[in-house]
């Protein structure tokens, strides 16, 4: 090299990685959010996975320091989380850096379980009842409460109105109707029915509720390996061997592209996208439940969204309570600027959803009264091992790979293995 | 900088040259600066042994301990099962199955690839012109990451629409719009995993290769080339003996790189709130990745931790002893 760096002596080299190592430990050991006021005492880690509608950060960060104003002494540093979410939260909760205070998406029951968040009866009070009795079940184990429900987030099904009524079609209102009507929108360069990327999506969970059967029953047994939600997932082999479902979209289900881009007519999505359809739609567009398997069975959405919980093993319990007291069930306020202000999504809360204006209207009004006739969530004991289970025999199944009651009562009798291990 | 910096021998030898001390001396002093060197090594290398020892070997020894503990939703040890974890592990059909489908996918990835990247060697190193730019060309992917390749074979290339640009390239030989990604019968979906891999490593395998085609010393193909030796002979009897060492290392990468295949399967069939479960090929990392980081079942995913990497050093060792990795030219 050249004569100048030879003249760097060894002595100086080392002193020189010193002051790097040095200088990179007080970097990292300097909080990048900013922590709150000085004078605080304690700082609390609150962890969300990164909501995809714009302002949603800042509007976290904003109550955080609202928080903080209120009550000087507890500052509040919000951990914004891309990716993988659960799985970071996961991996995280092992460690001394474990949040205080984080959300998670289905609720699962293990981690109460496991003495792992707190329980929250305590800040409820008076407020608890009015809390909608889906957002309340999602978090209870064995009668107490361990989370609360911060967002419900409704999953319904999405039609082009012109598009149905131009073919002559009436809103599906039995599954048979639904396939019917895929089909006879589905011609050689279009489908009719978009259920997600991978041609499964939701669409086998709400199947076997739309049969009336259960996932995982009440007293903890796995209900999917029944003949009557085999039957029902059995059904969706029409759809494939139809070809009436858009397979290998650009984005998934979650995503209202293939609607607002009129690749489909009909596809299955969230209320959080309500606001995207409309702007790309105008009115032109209704929602309809997953309709009833056949007559006996139930229309369903799905209703899922995320809940937060306290972590039980962190070192600032009480702290971390009084800001999930105060932000999810005293700031209604805050409340309705959060579930109306970015997405849309109907606050847990009653009072605060009846004063949404959003949701007093149209379709989004009708997704409401569907989320509180139809409304079903995913059991608290569907974790990973229990889900893939489920979902993989779904998939041979709607392949034609195999006898529907045999998968399915064979997937069943493995996850009450993984279900009886959650709630020992 | 040569010309500006000041030339003074002196100082420079009291700076990096010990070998221009007097010798005589040497003896007397040789106890202290071998003190002092070895302090300096021991503070260099020690921050790598100890990251390395701290965050690679205890964490190895640790996950060894959880595969024969019962431990869900913690890493803590205590709950000793024994050998439970590795009995699960090999009853369960999906890993077995998960296995099987991996043999398969490097049985065909890892010949495809090695003879695609040798081909391409070939040809890079025969022409004349303008070798610098095509090598580079083929190089360039190897420099993309999976996820990102991944979401564009996914998203753009191989999507289920007609406009996709595989189904558009099809369309017009009269082929109907497939839903490549989606298609079980016939399994269309191994022509973007392959595709995707070949993508990938070529350019990085060829580059190898190349290197290995620049070591072999030209005159030996002049003598060949006067014993009137030509074209296929030349390459059977010169060329792929004297790329032997480099063809198995080549190979070796490719094993393990197969075996750890990981970043595309779950990028092109997951999509974010499904999981995996659904899709129609999983591979034993994704199947440990959804039992640790899913379903939280450490100790199950240690477990299978250890199986995966049994067999990927089984495999290396046979290999190793078929192919006389290590030994050198005889």
């Amino acid at each position: 090299m050249s004569a100048r760096s030879s003249q760097l002596s060894r002595r100086g080299f080392l002193g020189g990685s010193i002051l790097f190592v040095a200088g990179a430990a007080v970097g990292c050991s300097t909080d990048p959010a900013g922590g709150g006021p000085s004078g605080a005492k304690t700082t609390l880690n609150v962890w969300s996975h990164a909501y995809g509608e714009a302002g949603t950060q800042q509007a976290l960060t904003r109550y955080a320091t609202a928080f903080t104003k209120a009550n000087p002494d507890i500052a509040v540093k919000v951990t914004w989380t891309p990716g993988d979410y659960s799985g970071k939260l996961n991996a995280t909760l092992l460690t001394d850096s474990a949040p205080d205070v984080f959300e998670i998406g289905d609720f699962s029951e293990s981690l109460a379980r496991q003495g792992r968040i707190a329980q929250l009866d305590d800040i409820y009070g008076s407020a608890k009842s009015d809390f909608n009795p889906g957002a309340r079940d999602m978090v209870t184990v064995d009668g107490k409460l361990y989370g609360v429900k911060t967002l419900d987030d409704v999953m319904m099904l999405y039609f082009r109105k012109s598009v149905l009524s131009k073919a002559g079609i009436t809103p599906p209102d039995s599954f048979d109707a639904l396939a019917d009507a895929a089909k006879a929108l589905s011609s050689k360069k279009t489908k009719g029915l978009f259920v997600g990327q991978d041609g499964l999506g939701d669409s086998a969970i709400l199947s076997v509720f739309s049969n009336g059967g259960d996932l995982v029953t009440e007293d903890g047994k796995a209900g999917f390996g029944s003949p009557q939600a085999a039957e029902a997932v059995a059904g969706l082999k029409r759809l494939h061997d139809d070809r009436s479902l858009l397979l290998g979209f650009t984005t998934d289900w979650w995503d209202p592209a293939a609607l607002t881009q009129n690749v489909v007519p009909m596809q299955w999505g969230g209320l959080w996208s309500m606001p995207a359809i409309k702007t790309a739609l105008g009115d032109d567009f209704g929602v309809l439940p997953w309709p009833a398997f056949k007559p006996g069975g139930k229309p369903v959405v799905r209703v899922g969204g995320w809940s937060t919980c306290v972590n039980a093993k962190g070192k600032n319990v009480e702290a971390a309570k009084k800001f999930v007291q105060w932000l999810w069930i005293q700031q209604t306020d805050l409340q309705t600027d959060w579930s109306q202000s970015y997405g849309l999504h109907i606050p847990p809360r009653m009072s605060v959803a009846a004063t949404a204006d959003k949701l007093t209207q149209g379709p989004a009004k009708e997704t409401v009264e569907l989320a509180a006739k139809h409304g079903r969530n995913n059991p608290s004991t569907w974790n990973t091992a229990v889900s893939s289970l489920f979902t993989a025999a779904a998939a041979k199944i709607v392949s034609g790979k195999g006898d529907a009651e045999r998968l399915l009562a064979d997937a069943a009798k493995k996850a009450q293995g993984e279900i009886d291990k959650q709630r020992a | 900088m040569m010309k500006s910096a000041p030339p003074p021998t002196l100082h420079h030898e009291r700076v990096g040259c010990p070998a221009a001390e007097p010798r005589g001396t040497a003896p007397v002093r040789r106890t202290r600066p071998d003190r002092r060197a070895w302090g300096a090594f021991a503070l260099l290398a020690g921050p790598l042994l100890i990251g390395l020892g701290l965050f690679k070997y205890v964490a190895i020894g640790w996950s060894f301990l959880l595969s024969l503990s019962e431990a869900r939703g913690t890493i803590a040890l205590g709950h000793w099962v024994g050998l439970d974890n590795y009995r699960t592990l090999l009853s369960d059909a999906v890993f077995r199955k998960s296995l099987g489908q991996i043999l398969l996918f490097t049985v065909f990835i890892v010949p495809v690839t090695f003879a695609a990247s040798l081909g391409l060697a070939l040809l890079v190193h025969r022409i004349r012109r303008g070798r610098a730019v095509l090598r580079t060309a083929f190089l360039i992917p190897a420099a993309v990451s999976y996820v990102a390749a991944s979401l564009l074979w996914k998203m753009s290339l191989f999507n289920g629409l007609p406009s996709g640009i595989a189904n558009t390239v099809g369309g017009w030989f009269g082929m109907d719009a497939v839903p490549w990604l989606q298609t079980t019968s016939p399994p269309l979906y191994w022509v973007v995993l392959i595709t995707l891999r070949l993508w990938l490593q070529v350019g990085f395998y060829m580059v190898l290769f190349l290197a290995g085609l620049q070591g072999i010393p030209k005159e030996m193909y002049e003598a060949a080339a006067l014993d009137g030796a030509t074209g296929l002979r030349l390459l059977r009897r010169i060329t792929l003996p004297m790329l032997r060492n480099t063809s198995v290392a080549v190979l070796m990468l490719q094993f393990i790189a197969a075996f750890q295949a990981f970043d595309e399967f779950y990028n092109l069939f997951n999509s974010g709130l499904s999981g995996s479960a659904a899709a129609p090929i999983r591979t034993p990392l994704g199947y440990l990745y959804d039992t640790a980081m899913g379903s939280q079942n450490y100790g199950l995913g240690s477990a299978g931790a250890f199986v995966l990497t049994a067999l990927i050093v089984g495999v290396t060792l046979i290999q190793g002893r078929l192919t006389g990795f290590g030994k050198g030219e005889e």
